[in-house]
């Protein structure tokens, strides 16, 4: 287990020889791991490699066949109540942004609080305002999302996620749909993110955002995890082929 | 529909409206149960359907004459009309729309009954309950079809019609070789779904006493006195024709999709 | 020939009652359709199982067959298995709500399968209960986007009240039909009901026409 940059937290990740299959092709296959509370991890692989899907088995938007999962204090699998308990504290970031299209940014930022949490209105308004000043675009808040830039829509996204106040933040190529331009504005908040201590989760293409803010870099291919390295050594000295023959298409 | 990750899943989204389906198959079970006149339906006989086995066929065959009918005039006063409707004449367009409008927003026994009691005060001639019937229906089709081609003309890209005109294309070569057959693409599943929508209606004629699969069940259930017989195994035959054509209509459907790209 | 327009001034009330009863009809079997289409529609949404076998079959079953048909199998039929007496007004909002209600559903199930994916995970992502994912994220935009087809639907039924006369319901319809034997005034009568179901069922095909393109040039950017 590697410690990162002197941070030094509970376990609030460990997977246990997790396997998922859709029908009998086997998308992760015996994955265990470790992530503790304030690491940032970039996973790292080729498409189709089960990047994504490990992802989503973090908080349960996918079933798994074998292994366990134990995040926070839930241990999948698990009921229904206890997967929407766990979700309330791991917020998600997709590659398609998915926001609410029918409702404004404001909506979008309170109809979570106010229906899992039992906030208030008032009270969900006022953190709304403050997440979307943070994210940097207080001024359109009642814009809807198709009036909305991709790098906006992605960054309402990521104040939407923040509202629950989650323990820890999974991104699924973030940045992936966005225009080159709009790449950066959502990096941005995302390393500022990472720099406040949050447990982060990112999978990505962006290897230079990966070798600057993670602290562990995960490379997952064929449904499995070949390398779990701190980024100066992965990206420095590869230890495995597949992971030689990746780095040297996309470097 | 809401898909939770978690093994319990299918035990936990669906128990809600497993008590709703149960609620809901228990009280009809027990309305049946209490009300059903059991002795009646073990006294049903569906030996009068076979006695009666060729006037049935035969009204089953006018009901597919006028459905025929109503496709075959139908699209061709459709197909008319719609290329009418792009004449550089407004009045004859306003016409087509006129036309259009009335028969698609009106229902079509209101239209029977007009064309068979009241176009006579007109016209001076009395058409027969079949005549009026083919009236009708062929009418109403065509109100139908006209939309359907020229939907199917309209949704050639501009591009194709332009390239036609670059290219000096004749008027036949360009309707028969660039517009029509991507168009006739677009029009097949409409078309099929109207004319089974048209076997459906054929039905309401009926009222007028048109001799089609309806009126003779009627009339034979007036004789027999054995209504639930003779209606549910009419409503059968509709069904299994109605539910084969549908069937069939899906297959060419998914068939045009998959050459299309 | 002479419109005899004293015909319709003198007998005009016997029409109007006709169309309140055309309405009546229209608007219970449209909310009891409602009902029963939306079980069906939870029905056929799960794939597999005894409920979708049976939302299925009811809802081909009730698409496919003619609605001149069903009127008269509920009227005739019905009350003898039943051993009840049925009116042929209750026969016929019972037949066309048999008819709507397997119409509707597929309108429920369209406009519910057309709310994307992704719009759910982010719903479940965030830990939303589950009755308010179903209110907010996929019922209300399902219902925005299935307006046209309910709308174009309801112009259906409107047309479909006409068939009751068959049976003898006092609709529109049939108070013409009637009036016209009566007084020989049929192009008057039948001209004014045809006039009348223009006057509602007009606006409304305009309506839902309108709503679709709108809907179709919305998702098309």
């Amino acid at each position: 287990m590697t410690e990162g940059r002197g941070k030094r937290g509970q376990t609030v990740v460990r997977c246990v020889e997790v396997t998922k299959r859709f029908g009998s092709f086997e998308a992760l296959r015996k994955v265990s791991v470790e992530v503790r509370a304030g690491e940032v991890v970039c996973i790292i692989g080729p498409s189709g490699g089960g990047k994504s899907t490990f992802l989503r088995t973090l908080n349960g938007l996918e079933s798994i066949e074998e292994g366990e999962i134990h995040v926070l204090d839930v241990r999948l699998p698990a009921g229904k109540r206890e997967i929407e308990r766990l979700r309330r504290e791991v917020g998600m970031v997709f590659q398609s942004f998915n926001l609410f299209l029918h409702m404004s940014v404001r909506a979008n930022l309170t109809l979570a609080p106010t229906t899992a949490l039992g906030l208030s209105k008032a009270e969900a308004n006022e953190r709304a305002k403050r997440l979307l000043t943070r994210v940097g675009i207080e001024e359109q808040i009642d814009k809807y999302p198709g009036q909305l830039s991709g790098g906006q829509q992605q960054r309402v996204a990521i104040a939407r996620a923040l509202a629950m106040e989650p323990k820890i933040m999974l991104f699924d190529e973030p940045t992936s749909s966005l225009d080159p331009e709009m790449v950066n504005e959502v990096l941005d908040v995302i390393r500022g993110l990472a720099e406040s201590g949050m447990t982060m989760l990112v999978v990505t293409h962006e290897m230079g955002f990966a070798r600057e803010v993670a602290d562990r870099v995960l490379f997952i291919t064929d449904g499995q995890i070949l390398v779990d390295a701190p980024p100066a050594e992965f990206f420095g000295r590869p230890t495995d082929e597949r992971q030689a023959a990746f780095l040297s298409k996309i470097l | 529909m809401l898909g939770y990750g978690g093994q319990t899943e299918s035990h936990d989204r669906t128990w809600g409206q497993n008590a709703l389906f149960a609620a809901f198959a228990i009280g009809l079970a027990g309305l049946l149960a209490y009300q059903v006149n059991w002795e009646l339906i073990g006294s049903l006989d569906f030996s009068v359907v076979w006695e009666y086995r060729l006037p049935l066929l035969k009204g089953l065959g006018t009901t597919l004459f006028l459905t025929a009918i109503a496709g075959v005039l139908g699209i061709f006063f459709g197909t008319i009309l719609a290329i009418l409707s792009q004449s550089p004449f407004a009045p004859l367009r306003w016409a087509v729309v006129a036309y259009v409008e009335v028969f698609r927003n009106t229902p079509l026994l209101v239209q029977l009954i007009w064309l068979h009691f009241a176009l006579p005060a007109f016209t001076g001639i009395n058409t027969t309950a079949l005549e009026s019937g083919i009236l009708a229906i062929t009418l109403q089709a065509g109100a139908y079809f006209t939309e359907i081609v020229r939907a199917g003309i309209e949704a050639v890209p501009k591009g194709q019609w332009e390239a036609a005109y670059a290219l000096g294309l004749p008027d036949w070569t360009r309707w028969t070789r660039v517009i029509l057959p991507p168009a006739l693409r677009i029009m097949i599943p409409p078309l099929v779904n109207l004319i089974i929508s048209f076997f459906k209606a054929s039905a309401i004629l009926s009222i007028l006493q048109v001799s089609e699969l309806m009126t003779v069940t009627n009339r034979i259930s007036n004789v027999t006195f054995k209504p639930i017989e003779l209606f549910t195994a009419t409503a059968a035959i509709y069904f299994v024709l109605g539910y084969i054509m549908s069937q069939a209509t899906l297959r060419i459907e998914r068939v045009l999709q998959r050459s299309q790209r | 020939m002479r419109f005899e327009t004293h015909q319709l001034a003198q007998h005009y009330p016997l029409l109007f009652e006709g169309l309140r009863i055309t309405l009546t009809i229209c608007a219970l079997s449209l909310a009891f359709g409602i009902v029963i289409g939306l079980v069906a529609c939870f029905g056929k949404l799960r794939e597999r199982g005894i409920a979708y076998r049976i939302a299925v079959i009811y809802i081909d079953f009730f698409r496919t067959i003619p609605e001149v048909v069903l009127i008269f199998w509920v009227y005739s039929c019905l009350p003898l298995m039943l051993s009840l007496r049925i009116s042929a007004e209750a026969s016929g909002v019972i037949a066309l709500t048999l008819f709507a209600s397997a119409y509707l559903a597929e309108i429920f199930r369209a406009g519910i399968l057309a709310v994307p994916r992704g719009q759910i995970e982010a719903a479940l992502a965030l830990g939303v209960p589950s009755l308010h994912i179903w209110i907010r994220v996929i019922l209300q935009p399902a219902i925005r986007r299935m307006m046209p087809a309910l709308v174009s639907f309801l112009t259906e039924l409107i047309k479909a009240t006409s068939l009751l006369s068959a049976i003898g319901v006092a609709e529109m319809a049939y108070q013409a039909s009637v009036l016209g034997s009566k007084t020989f005034a049929y192009v008057e009568f039948l001209s004014a009901i045809g006039v009348l179901y223009f006057i509602i069922i007009f606006p409304l095909s305009i309506y839902a026409r309108r709503a679709e393109r709108r809907l179709v040039s919305r998702t098309a950017n």
